[in-house]
């Protein structure tokens, strides 16, 4: 068969996936409307916007139970209550009113300067507050414990009022300055590196491997291989319609992160878009395979809802691939979407070329043209098969 | 109402009998604990190795025994892994840049004389897009730096003038569990009561419509409202189950529960009626059972975050705050965590139970109202 004939099939093909499609409200509604407008929402509800500055602790209500009532432990009240991190403090309590009032949601933390405060701080000795916290918050108690302890470990009793460090200052400890350098990025900046490509997996592996088991599944799909249309041309067809909505649901998530919350990508859109759409190729790459081995639509979603949580503990989304221990790490290092998600974070954040990351984009070409390769031998030998 | 209990548990039966048969659902409903609890694990066990070996470069620029020191305390550190010793601070940025280590520590000409007069500083440069391995860098120098300073405060003689942080935070947890506790484990609970009621709706309701056998059970003498009974009742009963099996691997993980377990239960059984309510009026409108599990799946992931899953609502920006607090789920999450961690009773979580109950009554109505047009 020529060329030209192989890309008329092709076409072909992606016309019909684009008619159906068409004819598939919920199917438009979820792939380019729910699920890119939902995870980069979320997002921003959970994050803030990429311009904007929260303070996790600012409005949690604590109590501040003082049974030093010296000056030292005044001006600590003082350096608190006054920062951008504490505007809640709560006075008023006796120790036992505060621990228990601790886990009814009207406090979820006490503070507690004990007696001799001020006299152990005079005769230099290290002085201790007493943080009681409600620890069924997750991630509270250590929040309030960093936040509270950047105060403390730079807090001079002899004045009234408190110097304002620096984020810089805050980490270091007394006596040793640690400046950090390196650039802070925004955390919505960080989670767009996460929603690009979920989004795109999301969408791309149900639109592949679960449109493939829907034809299947209604008959059409064995329609379609009786006609003379080859494989090839079939895999390319629908291949060339996701590719299309790829671009859609990229430009969908960026503008929403651009003009909704903000987002400032570190690099340029051509990058942003060529990333996407290889994480796309090796999504739909895989969807084939799937495909290929005559899963149920059912089970396919099933597969793509495991797919995803296995990203998440092993593809360094929660914890750096680094860190990850035995076969875990062995795991991480050898699925292609780690070193997408790397990409996108070398260039979302830190602003590389695209092509200097040399060896993130030869391990996923390679993983695309790898599993292309295999679904197509799959959905050849199993012709039979898949339509029986 | 004898005739409606009599169908509901018909109902039931048939829903659990279909179940059986279906090796799919079966596996699934027992693998959700199973993986994420799994995903637990790899997570939390690559946070609480004893080494972490993140590669740091350091430029010693200083040459003096104190900078020896703080050097011998990287090398020595549980978290980072010197990979290698520069000769200049741009040798050391480089290396971040390229790649080839995650931080870079410099100390710079006259760190000792400095450190006597208390005046001292370190540059560390990490790689932040390496979220969790950079606070490890950090963390490591903090670390070196604290146990110099206690050193020289301890051995008198050679002090260097400086003195301890002035003031350390000692926590308490009000629970009692050590702080580096396990706190997502509740919400992980609440994951699976909402994902396997989610999970049932596909069964019950759009497979059956899918197959066109729904049409035939509403014009059986059965009352619509007795099918959605029965079908609710069996995701009561595989609630329970899947919360046992929850509970079981809880405390084979080592977690004490130590709130009342038919509070646990009745909490979780909360949930999936909400989850049920919500799931059946989606399903009104969208009717596939695999479009249907991909909305399920798309809600899954940002629940975990908004929910009170993962984190407190109270630790997210006021919009996610904001949509935290309009979720019937966190409540449920709530009630969970305090059952679990506090062992609260039914006073303290009455208010969260009722959340998710009335949550349940206003959306029930509106489901079988528009499962009805729908028909």
């Amino acid at each position: 068969m020529s060329i030209a004939g192989f890309l008329d099939d092709s076409i072909a093909v992606a016309e019909n996936e684009f008619r159906l499609f068409r004819r598939n409200r919920s199917a438009i509604l979820i792939s380019l409307v729910v699920l890119p407008f939902f995870f980069t929402a979320s997002l921003g509800a959970g994050r803030g916007g990429a311009g904007t500055t929260y303070y996790p602790t600012a409005n949690i209500p604590i109590a501040w139970v003082d049974n030093d009532n010296s000056l030292a432990s005044i001006r600590l009240w003082h350096s608190l209550a006054t920062s951008h991190d504490f505007r809640n403090l709560i006075e008023g309590y006796t120790e036992q009113g505060a621990l228990a009032e601790l886990g009814t949601k009207r406090i979820y933390a006490v503070i507690v300067v004990p007696k001799g405060f001020q006299n152990d701080l005079e005769n230099g000795y290290q002085a201790r507050l007493i943080l009681y916290t409600d620890d069924s918050e997750p991630g509270v108690s250590d929040q309030i414990q960093a936040t509270l302890t950047t105060y403390t470990q730079n807090f001079d009793p002899n004045v009234d009022v408190q110097p304002y460090l620096s984020q810089l200052q805050r980490q270091s400890v007394a006596g040793v300055g640690i400046v950090t350098k390196g650039a802070i990025f925004a955390g919505f900046n960080v989670g767009l590196t996460t929603v690009l490509a979920i989004v795109q997996i999301f969408a791309g592996f149900y639109e592949i491997a679960g449109g493939m088991s829907r034809e299947r599944e209604d008959g059409t799909y064995a329609r379609l291989l009786v006609s003379p249309i080859p494989i090839g041309s079939i895999m390319l067809g629908k291949t060339l319609f996701d590719v299309l909505l790829s671009v859609i649901r990229t430009f969908t998530v960026l503008a929403i992160s651009v003009y909704g919350y903000g987002a400032r990508p570190n690099t340029d859109i051509l990058t942003l878009l060529s990333l996407s759409l290889i994480i796309a190729l090796v999504t739909m790459g895989i969807g084939f395979v799937v495909a290929a081995l005559k899963v149920g639509q059912r089970a396919v979603v099933i597969i793509e809802f495991f797919l995803i949580l296995f990203l998440f503990a092993f593809s360094g989304l929660i914890i750096d691939s680094n860190l990850l221990v035995g076969a875990s790490q062995v795991i991480s290092y050898s699925l292609p979407f780690t070193y997408a998600f790397d990409a996108l974070k070398r260039t979302i954040l830190l602003g590389r070329p695209l092509l200097s990351l040399t060896f993130d984009l030869e391990y996923m070409i390679g993983s695309i043209v790898a599993t292309y390769g295999l679904a197509f031998v799959l959905l050849h030998f199993s012709r039979e098969r898949l339509i029986k | 109402m004898k005739s409606f209990v009599r169908d509901t548990v018909g109902i039931t039966g048939k829903e659990l009998k279909q179940l059986r048969r279906d090796p799919v659902s079966l596996i699934l409903t027992i693998m959700f604990p199973i993986l994420l609890i799994g995903i637990f694990i790899v997570i939390v066990s690559a946070f609480r190795a004893t080494t972490h070996n993140v590669p740091i470069v350091v430029a010693d620029l200083d040459g003096s025994p104190a900078s020896n020191e703080l050097l011998n305390k990287l090398t020595q550190s549980r978290f980072v892994h010197v990979t290698q010793l520069v000769q200049t601070e741009d040798q050391a940025y480089q290396a971040v840049a390229n790649g080839q280590a995650i931080g870079a520590v410099v100390i710079p000409q006259g760190f000792g004389v400095d450190l006597a007069a208390g005046d001292a500083f370190v540059i560390v440069s990490t790689d932040n897009s390496k979220l969790t391995s950079s606070q490890f860098v950090t963390e490591a120098v903090n670390e070196g730096a604290q146990e110099i300073v206690t050193q020289a405060t301890q051995e008198g003689g050679v002090s260097f003038g400086l003195k301890l942080a002035p003031i350390e935070v000692i926590t308490r947890p009000v629970s009692g569990r050590p702080p580096t506790g396990d706190p997502i484990l509740p919400g992980f609970l609440g994951m699976i009561a909402i994902l396997g009621a989610f999970d049932d709706i596909v069964n019950a309701i759009s497979r059956e419509r899918e197959r066109g056998t729904f049409p035939r059970l509403a014009l059986s003498p059965v009352s619509l409202f007795a099918v959605y009974s029965g079908k609710m009742s069996a995701t009561v009963v595989l609630t329970i189950l899947r919360t046992a099996l929850m509970l079981l691997i809880f405390t084979l993980y080592g977690l004490v529960i130590r709130g009342s377990l038919i509070l646990i239960f009745l909490t979780t059984i909360l949930i999936a009626i909400f989850t049920l309510s919500l799931g059946l009026t989606i399903s009104a409108r969208i009717r596939g059972t695999a479009t249907l599990t991909v909305l399920e799946i798309a809600m899954t992931f940002p629940l975990f975050s908004l929910a009170g899953t993962t984190t407190s609502p109270l630790l997210l920006a006021p919009g996610g705050t904001a949509i935290a607090n309009s979720l019937p789920w966190t409540y449920g999450n709530d009630a969970l965590r305090r059952l679990i961690y506090l062992g609260s009773g039914f006073n303290a979580i009455a208010g969260d139970l009722t959340i998710l109950l009335v949550s349940s009554l206003i959306l029930l109505p509106i489901a079988i109202l528009l499962s009805k047009r729908t028909m």
